[in-house]
């Protein structure tokens, strides 16, 4: 049923979380329009924030294109994350120690590349061995990539980092001159906090537009992907790869494309980061990286592509929600409360939602097995069990 | 009958001369045996006489250390299961294996081989065709579900049905496969009776339409009912094989398997 054809329908047929995750959402952007009517919140502040979120729910597409679907344990999502945004800026920036100045599309294209290229070699000696394999040889590549891009100085420029990287649509007809042709906008709502919006704002806009597309893109593929035969064998090796291998389904290969897929996805987000920053350094490769994508894909609901976009999106509010409560007087340093914050909401959602906010089963092809009732919950306790227990509801 | 003496008319799956040790342990010992084409044969033997072994080692989970099996007359020793599902044999787990996040229906479709969907190339595309043989495979999985009468589970979630019929489920989508040899590894236990003779009479039903069967069964009842020949497996190596009859009066299958007393 679309939202579109009969909004009164489709809310009448979500899930209870669904209507709960909507109804929070409404409030949440109430919330944020508020702030920016009032001038709390600064438009074009806002719109980076938006591409964030767009940043974070790539990585977590990615992650959830590899752990959600497939079952494999990826510690090196910071690594991908990291080979996109460095190929992309060693490409296009101006300070590149190699290269640099060619076209963002150039850059797109090396570090796709390059993500593929990594996940093939970290895939083949793997892929084939248990998952757990998989998940130490990618904890080791996290770390390895993190070093070379700190100390091989002639390549990476080190702990320096990369400057000069040009804005994605540099070169492109309109696009590369728009923020500079659109006129200054002065809008008062609320008469006394005029909201401005100025080149900044339509540049961030164009970046907007960017990780929407991206992001957009990649949510097609995945969902169709997902719901496909294709898929379908990849939640097989899941729950059971020998009965996948029984039935004729080379799944090294499987899993080989899904790690791929999912690389490949999260090096999206890093070029995206490197035109949104316009600068990175090593610290974007710190381990952080991969456990909020953790945290968005557990905190989602493994599998579920929707689940991926709101937990990536719950990220970024509290990693960039807590910088607000500088200007509240409070005890302790407000900085750390992100980690915190986000360890308890990890453990409420183990603890009460075992399977994630938004579990993927109402995203599969016959929705109507969900109808009828579903399977009872069944708490979690860890990610051995989580891999083959019933967790989806 | 003593080993190799059944005529060797059409096997589709040949063992000769399988070994495989683990540590010290022979857990298969020099083990050759044929399956006839169009038979429901049985295996037996006593527990640790080496069963799943085999059945590992002939669908390409395990890598013997010596022997070969042929499915077809090919050669498929060392192949991969996968490539050995190509050549026709598919097989059945012990322990049924529940599909998280799908519904029954869902759970058959996994059973057909080669389909285009599943190439992730393909899907994207040619969008046309993927969508025919989706619809032509699911038309199927509904025709054999029926067949199976358990087409009332088709939107069940996969994790929610008993354990006998996930192993009717199982049996139904190893079909879609369209096997040529079946290996069923213990498709009755801990099955009720009601259930059991289904199976049993699915079994019976696919075969006179031409599957051919290989099964491990601990419930003496069915596999005498139900299989013929019977192999018997004893400390890794076929101890004998032959029509129920004989093999149930054969001394050696008393004193190793059943333990002398029946």
């Amino acid at each position: 049923m679309s939202l579109l054809s009969d909004p009164k329908g489709a809310v009448a047929d979500l899930t209870r979380p669904e209507a709960w995750v909507l109804g929070v959402s409404v409030a949440f952007m109430l919330f944020l329009l508020g702030a920016l009517l009032t001038g709390a919140l600064g438009p074009t502040y806002f719109l980076f924030l938006v591409g964030l979120a767009g940043m974070y729910a790539l990585l977590s597409f990615g992650l959830n294109a590899q752990w959600g679907f497939t079952g494999l344990i990826n510690f090196s999502v910071a690594a991908f994350f990291g080979i996109g945004a460095y190929g992309s800026a060693l490409m296009t920036a101006s300070g590149s120690p190699i290269a640099g100045g060619f076209n963002p599309i150039v850059g797109l294209v090396v570090a796709l590349v390059a993500a593929f290229v990594l996940a093939l070699l970290i895939g083949i000696p793997t892929l084939r061995l248990r998952a757990d394999y998989l998940a130490i040889a990618s904890l080791g590549l996290a770390e390895v990539v993190r070093l070379i891009v700190l100390n091989e100085r002639w390549l990476t420029n080190g702990s320096a980092g990369l400057r000069g990287i040009p804005s994605f649509f540099k070169g492109w007809p309109v696009l590369s001159t728009f923020p500079e042709t659109m006129p200054g906008i002065r809008l008062v709502v609320i008469p006394g906090s005029p909201v401005i919006l100025e080149t900044a704002f339509w540049q961030a806009s164009l970046n907007v537009l960017l990780v929407l597309a991206f992001a957009g893109a990649a949510y097609f593929v995945l969902r169709r992907a997902h719901q496909s035969p294709w898929g379908r064998v990849l939640r097989t090796i899941r729950s059971d790869e020998d009965l996948a291998r029984a039935l004729g389904k080379n799944t090294y290969s499987f899993k080989m494309q899904s790690f791929i897929l999912g690389s490949l996805i999260m090096a999206l987000a890093g070029v995206f980061y490197t035109h949104l920053n316009l600068y990175v350094g090593p610290g974007d490769l710190d381990p952080i990286t991969t456990f909020y994508a953790w945290v968005a894909v557990i905190l989602g609901g493994s599998g579920s592509n929707r689940g991926a976009l709101f937990g990536g999106i719950v990220i970024v509010t509290i990693r960039e929600g807590t910088r607000f409560l500088n200007d509240v007087a409070l005890p302790i340093d407000p900085a750390p409360l992100r980690l915190l914050l986000i360890g308890v909401v990890i453990v409420a959602v183990m603890r009460y939602r075992p399977q994630g906010i938004l579990p993927p089963q109402r995203e599969l092809i016959w929705p109507s097995a969900v109808d009828g009732g579903g399977t009872p919950d069944t708490p979690e306790s860890g990610v051995r069990e989580q891999k083959g227990g019933g967790s989806d509801e | 009958m003593s080993e190799g003496a059944l005529p060797k008319r059409d096997a589709v799956l040949r063992v000769d001369d399988l070994q495989k040790s683990f540590g010290g342990l022979a857990a298969t010992d020099h083990a050759s045996f044929a399956v006839e084409r169009g038979t429901i044969t049985g295996l037996i033997g006593p527990n640790g006489a080496g069963k799943s072994t085999l059945f590992n080692l002939i669908s390409g989970f395990y890598e013997p250390d010596g022997g070969t099996v042929e499915v077809n007359g090919i050669d498929v020793t060392g192949m991969e299961p996968y490539q050995v599902a190509d050549h026709g044999l598919i097989r059945t787990f012990q322990t049924p294996r529940k599909l998280e996040g799908m519904t029954v229906r869902e759970a058959m479709l996994v059973g057909p081989r080669n389909q285009p969907g599943e190439s992730f190339i393909k899907l994207f595309a040619t969008p046309g065709a993927v969508g025919e043989s989706e619809s032509a495979n699911l038309a199927e999985a509904e025709r054999i579900l029926e067949e199976f009468e358990i087409d009332h589970l088709a939107t069940q979630p996969a994790t929610d049905i008993s354990g006998g019929q996930m192993k009717l489920v199982e049996l139904a989508r190893a079909m879609l496969a369209e096997p040529e040899v079946l290996l069923l590894d213990e498709p009755v236990a801990g099955v009720n009776p009601t259930l059991a003779k289904k199976l049993k009479d699915q079994i019976r039903r696919l075969n006179e339409q031409g599957t051919t069967f290989l099964l491990i069964e601990h419930d003496m009842e069915f596999v005498m009912d139900v299989a013929d020949p019977i192999v018997v497996l004893d400390q890794g190596h076929v101890l004998t094989e032959g029509t129920p009859e004989g093999v149930r009066s054969d001394d050696r299958v008393i004193d190793a398997y059943l333990g002398g007393g029946t």
